[in-house]
């Protein structure tokens, strides 16, 4: 029998700190774990505990996984405080993915901030593979300063792509630091924009305050509820809609989520926090 | 069929004693006196204890011979006894199909769940008498089973009659006429049970009257927050009720990894409680307590409605027999749901 419950034991084999708060472990499952974007899987450490989180890498890789994480709990306390080498398990991976076949053609939008760019990176990297199937790709960016930005590296390799934009804004450059891209929230990026909102989708992910700004935002410029993709973050426990925690009114953010459109989810209550 | 009551008991001892049939455990309802209440519990089958098939429900719900408060959940061991439950009532079956629907019929299963209900082979008896605070009737239910069990016994003067709901309840019935005497029955056990059963129901509607309330309790989420602010103003959001309840079923699961091997503990949680829903950023979609206590409510009565196509309360009444704040449950819901005054309390 499957049991859900069961752990596929991974090894840390490189670890990125991206910020003081943030960083990227790199993982070697035991067996491959083949997910799509914007899935989540429960990373647990051993004798600690475990958490959702969204992997960062693309969904055509499954021998190794990224995974990004900040540090704001318990067990994120622990993981911060993992070693190369060290091992960690896994469950999943659970939850709805993100529509590519939508977004074929079309000019996609995708508006991040915080670590809530973890999963967009994934989404981001997978779209990469098969680059010539979309017309063209927005990555907006957030981080409260220069020094909490992540994947810091990757942005001139991923401004090469034609047709891919990758534009960031820092809420506030404290002294001392360097930055010669945009300053204000995230949001403010939007004015940027030269897509038609009416037909086209955008994807969301980043804190809960940034998500309800920047989905009003959109709705104003007039993107459409069904075409705003959200990824949820609620206590997902066990992953597959049994503990009932993410549960928002009738849905799950775990088994009907974490990938839900405005639509779907905009009259449930407590979204946002 | 018709056992009468002495040659049931002796079966039951005998069963528990040579376990016949194969089963490992007889677990039963016996009673106890607590603050010179009786009630009725789950047990063990030991010499020596009042066994109570009749009455009404156990005050403990029937899930936790299914759903325990803790157990270990990977790597998971076959290792669950073949076990016989004797006298469940209704109001337990009827939530029992709410775990099922959870549990069982999802994209994925809960092993140990599983194992648990394919081992147990469950005996119910009709309730002969209406505890305070029972109101299945309210819920569109019956005091007598009828689905969900594997055999029913219905008492009718000093026997039983007997109704197979089951392969596994033909099973034992055979394993009982191996052992002791089991009759025909006729007509006259029939029209028995429905008098019984009739006088069990009139008696619920005529307790529950004042608290009939207006279906499908659309107005429970629409009701003003100043409502639920008033209905929980006793609730110390301990948890009691959700324990209890017979269809929560909300766990947390726990890492208990020691060595190389990966271990996990599912334990009851409750949503009444502040942590519950809260993220590691701290942020909550229910800070207050009285947003957790109408939660409940909403979860019984919409949420898994609308999951399950089930009500996930059953009328059992425990989760009022267990609040520290006297909160009447049936009384919160009419008086939210149809909007009228009433003291929810005490």
């Amino acid at each position: 029998m499957n049991n859900p419950y069961e752990v596929i034991p991974a090894k840390i084999y490189e670890i990125k700190q991206e910020s003081p708060l943030i960083r990227t472990l790199r993982l070697r499952p035991d067996k491959p774990i083949h997910f799509k974007t914007g899935q989540f899987i429960e990373l647990s450490i051993p004798g600690v505990g475990e958490g959702p989180f969204t992997p960062s890498s693309s969904h055509f890789e499954s021998e190794v996984m990224d995974v990004t994480i900040m540090k704001t709990g318990f067990v994120t306390e622990y993981v911060h405080k993992a070693k190369a080498g060290d091992r960690v398990g896994l469950r999943g991976p659970f939850g709805s993915r993100y529509p590519l076949e939508k977004f074929e053609g079309r000019d996609l939008l995708i508006l991040g901030g915080g670590c809530g760019l973890a999963p967009l990176r994934s989404l981001f990297l997978s779209l990469l593979e098969e680059v010539e199937k979309y017309k063209s790709i927005t990555f907006l960016a957030g981080a409260k300063t220069p020094t909490d930005c992540i994947y810091k590296d990757s942005a001139t390799q991923w401004r090469k792509y034609p047709n891919v934009k990758f534009l960031r804004a820092v809420d506030v450059v404290p002294a001392g630091e360097k930055w010669d891209e945009d300053v204000g929230v995230v949001t403010v990026l939007l004015k940027k924009l030269k897509i038609n909102p009416k037909t086209n989708p955008a994807v969301v992910c980043g804190p809960p305050v940034m998500m309800k700004y920047g989905t009003m935002d959109l709705l104003k410029m007039g993107y459409q509820e069904e075409n705003i993709y959200l990824s949820m973050e609620k206590k997902m426990y066990c992953g597959f809609g049994q503990c009932r925690h993410c549960a928002m009114g009738s849905y799950f953010a775990c088994k009907d989520g974490p990938v839900f459109t405005y639509a779907q989810i905009k009259d449930e209550e407590g979204i946002w926090e | 069929m018709i056992i009468h009551e002495d040659a049931l008991l002796d079966f039951i001892k005998q069963t528990a004693e040579k376990k016949l049939g194969g089963f490992e455990q007889t677990i039963l309802p016996v009673i106890d006196t607590y603050e010179d209440q009786e009630n009725t519990f789950l047990s063990l089958y030991k010499p020596g204890k009042t066994i109570f098939l009749d009455g009404f429900r156990t005050v403990d719900p029937l899930k936790i011979l299914f759903y325990m408060p803790r157990e270990k959940v990977a790597p998971f061991a076959q290792n669950t006894k073949k076990r016989i439950v004797w006298g469940v009532k209704a109001c337990d079956l009827e939530a029992l199909a709410v775990l099922d629907a959870a549990m069982l019929h999802g994209d994925f299963q809960d092993p140990v769940f599983k194992t648990w209900r394919e081992n147990t082979v469950i005996v119910s008896t009709d309730c002969t008498e209406a505890g305070p605070t029972c109101h299945c009737t309210l819920m569109g239910g019956h005091p007598y089973p009828e689905k969900g069990f594997d055999l029913n016994l219905s008492k009718t003067g000093e026997s039983y009659a007997l109704t197979i709901g089951s392969e596994k309840g033909e099973d034992l019935l055979h394993v009982m006429q191996s052992v002791v005497s089991v009759k025909e029955g006729g007509l006259f056990p029939k029209r028995e049970i429905d008098r019984n059963r009739k006088k069990v129901e009139r008696q619920l509607i005529k307790q529950n009257k004042e608290l009939e309330r207006e279906k499908p309790y659309r107005s429970l989420k629409s009701s003003p927050v100043r409502r639920w602010k008033d209905a929980s103003a006793t609730c110390v959001g301990c948890g009691a009720c959700t324990n209890v309840c017979p269809t929560c079923y909300c766990l947390i699961l726990n890492d208990e990894t020691r060595a190389q091997k990966f271990v996990k503990v599912r334990s009851f949680d409750s949503c009444q409680w502040n942590g519950y829903a809260r993220v590691a950023g701290g942020s909550s979609p229910r800070p207050k307590m009285f947003e957790r206590f109408r939660n409940r409510y909403l979860c019984k009565f919409q949420f898994m409605k609308s999951n399950f196509n089930l009500y996930g309360c059953t009328g059992c009444g425990r989760c009022t027999d267990a609040c520290a704040g006297e909160i009447d449950f049936r009384k919160v819901v009419k008086s939210i749901n149809d909007r009228v005054r009433m003291e929810v309390a005490g």
